[in-house]
């Protein structure tokens, strides 16, 4: 399992390198709702987050990513798999 | 045993959906070697489903759902995800004699509660007796169901493969039977079942498969498009089957994913009949690159089908410029026209011509309802992709606003009759008036016209928008904003606009009398999250001042007006952008 700061950390940077640049981020922040995503940024996002960490993101856990907290969380234990 | 895609020919004499329903249809496929082959995000190929297997396991289920003793015609709810287990339990209800209902897929981003809320209204508008959740999905089933609907049993597919299989002869849907219920809607609130049955559905396939896109016996299908969709579920579920063709299948979430999985899997397999929305032409565009399509073959891709959205050549043509390396061709296009209320299709370009676009005078057919061919001192000309005559056994007649029918390139509302068109939306015979006629005429709610045979879409009649592919309702968005404490109800306002590239925008107007910048920044972002949870889509949305949005005579918001002032104010900030522009140049 991926230590959760870690990952924190690589989900800021994907973040900025996706043209969040300049925004400040933190788990709160919302990806869709703070962010303003539009539904072609977060398939990239979610591509981006696979690639990175090597993992597939079953469709179903998608409902209940609102935060940058939530999705870290998501991503740790799909990594711990 | 290495897992191998079934073939794409074998020795069965192709049969072209000349069967009087869709248990008969599979019948005869299951005599062949063709079958079903679904792939992963990641391109591998992960289930095999001959269409042997699947009759022989779809009539176990049968047996097993014939136990629990539910009326003829009862509506079994399937959440229709992209795998071997919807097939099953569709054709499970076709020999069970049991109305097969799709539920969508529609999960987005911190989108729980919108789904949960769409299953629901869905479960309770189809009467379902039973419903089925695929295992990753069964929490959003289960929140969904409420005791008010007596579902006699849902649950995972395990739920029902548990079930004693009943005795006695399977006595599966006859012609005059329901087929399936398909929810057309995007809408979350009014949802519209369109009832088509055996005879209904299979006309349509024997249109599509003999004269649309003349299948043949070296064709091979691939689709990513959802099972509950119209063109997903009768394009390239059903169609595949009533012709014995087997298909490859990419789920549609790894489709949005990975768009030039899409093309890779048709190089790999060598299919030869895909279609697609628009968008998903455009995705692939912008992702491909020159490397990525030489290294495809796409040169047996003959019927590159497109519909279901407004076409617009520029798109497919950048389409067929960035893969022409793999020897795609562009008469492989072939715009068409349909909608579920006709099953699925209505008219079909003949194959072989690609796009065939009429130029008109954009301001004699705003002024005159008359598609005048552009002339070169034409000042606004207007590019319409034509969609073909209608297919076989179907009329399509333009009438004006009172019912009349009026002459070719007369623009007015698209109406159609024949043997593919709906019974009617599922328990709403008042929905059902309001759209098809005592002598069988459907209203199809867009508008367009006849030039040289070919229907020609140019807008619609209703306020329905349409984005990638999907019915969006402007009341759903409306009533998005309506339910922010900030804004009261009446004070909002939606349509859509032709943004760049062609494509529509959706815009919400709404009127909010906060005045504090951070609390209408808040207000913005907040339902932009709402829209993208609720109806996956994106939107412009505006906050004007009260009493902004424009009322008829009697009081009732215009939407068409609403667009009107809205385009309006774009045009003068753009003019003062301009100037300022202009001044900083200078």
């Amino acid at each position: 399992m991926r230590d959760y700061d870690e990952i924190l950390t690589e989900v800021y940077q994907g973040l900025k390198a996706s043209g969040q640049d300049g925004v400040r981020l933190d788990e709160d922040t919302e990806l869709v709702g703070d962010l303003g995503l539009d539904s072609v940024q977060v398939m990239e996002m979610l591509l981006e987050v696979e690639d990175r960490f090597g993992i597939s993101i079953p469709i179903n856990i998608l409902a209940d990513v609102v935060t940058i907290r939530d999705l870290a969380v998501q991503i740790r234990r799909l990594t711990g798999d | 045993m290495g897992v191998e895609p079934t073939p794409t020919t074998h020795t069965l004499p192709l049969r072209a959906a000349d069967f009087s329903s869709l248990a008969e249809a599979l019948d005869y496929a299951a005599e062949g070697e063709t079958g079903a082959n679904f792939y992963t995000g990641g391109g591998e190929l992960q289930t095999v489903l001959s269409y042997r297997e699947l009759r022989r396991e779809a009539r176990r289920l049968a047996r097993r759902l014939s136990s629990l003793g539910l009326e003829r015609g009862a509506r079994a709810a399937l959440v229709a995800v992209t795998g071997p287990d919807f097939l099953r339990f569709f054709f499970a209800c076709q020999y069970a004699g049991l109305v097969p209902v799709p539920l969508p897929v529609s999960i987005r981003l911190g989108g729980h509660g919108a789904y949960v809320a769409q299953l629901r209204n869905l479960l309770r508008g189809c009467r379902a007796s039973i419903a089925m959740a695929p295992a990753g999905l069964m929490k959003f089933l289960d929140e969904a169901v409420i005791d008010e609907f007596e579902l006699r049993t849902y649950g995972g597919p395990e739920v029902f493969d548990a079930l004693p299989e009943a005795d006695g002869v399977l006595r599966p849907l006859d012609p005059d039977e329901m087929a399936y219920i398909q929810y057309t809607s995007g809408s979350t609130r009014f949802p519209r079942g369109v009832v088509i049955t055996q005879r209904q559905v299979l006309s349509n396939l024997s249109s599509i498969i003999c004269d649309g896109v003349q299948i043949n016996a070296q064709d091979r299908c691939m689709s990513w498009l959802p099972y509950y969709h119209d063109m997903g579920m009768v394009g390239f579920v059903l169609a595949p089957i009533a012709a014995q063709r087997s298909v490859d299948y990419l789920d549609t979430h790894d489709f949005a994913m990975r768009p030039r999985r899409w093309l890779e899997l048709i190089s790999r397999n060598r299919g030869t009949i895909s279609f697609s929305p628009p968008f998903g032409y455009e995705l692939c565009a912008r992702r491909v690159s020159r490397e990525d399509a030489a290294r495809y073959d796409l040169s047996t891709w003959r019927a590159a089908g497109v519909g279901a959205e407004t076409i617009r050549a520029e798109t497919l043509e950048r389409f067929a410029e960035a893969l022409a390396p793999s020897g795609f061709r562009r008469e492989a296009f072939l715009p068409c026209y349909g909608m579920a209320e006709c099953s699925l299709g209505i008219s079909s370009t003949p194959l072989g011509r690609g796009l065939e676009v009429d130029r008109v005078d954009a301001d004699h057919l705003a002024a005159e309802y008359v598609a005048r061919p552009a002339a070169p001192d034409t000042a606004r000309v207007s590019d319409f992709v034509k969609c073909g005559p209608p297919l076989p056994g179907h009329e399509v007649v333009i009438r004006d606003a009172q019912g009349h029918p009026v002459p070719e390139r007369h623009a007015g509302t698209i109406t159609v009759r024949g043997p593919s068109v709906m019974s009617g939306y599922f328990a709403d015979p008042e929905l059902t008036r309001a759209s098809l006629s005592p002598d069988g005429w459907l209203d199809t709610g867009d508008v367009g016209y006849i030039a040289d045979g070919s229907v020609v879409i140019t807008g619609r009649k209703s306020d329905m928008i349409i984005i990638r592919g999907r019915n969006i309702w402007p009341q759903d968005l409306e009533y998005l904003a309506e339910q922010q404490p900030e804004v009261r109800p009446g004070d909002a306002s939606a349509f859509s606009v032709p943004g760049p590239g062609g494509r529509e925008v959706v815009v919400l107007v709404v009127q909010c009398r906060v005045g504090d910048p951070a609390r209408r920044a808040a207000l913005v972002r907040r339902m932009h999250r709402l829209i993208h949870e609720t109806l996956g889509i994106d939107g412009v949305i505006e906050l004007v001042p009260p009493h902004t949005l424009p009322r008829t005579s009697s009081g009732k918001l215009s939407r068409s007006a609403a667009r009107r002032d809205y385009l309006q104010r774009l045009e003068e900030s753009e003019r003062s952008a301009g100037t300022a522009e202009a001044a900083l140049g200078g």
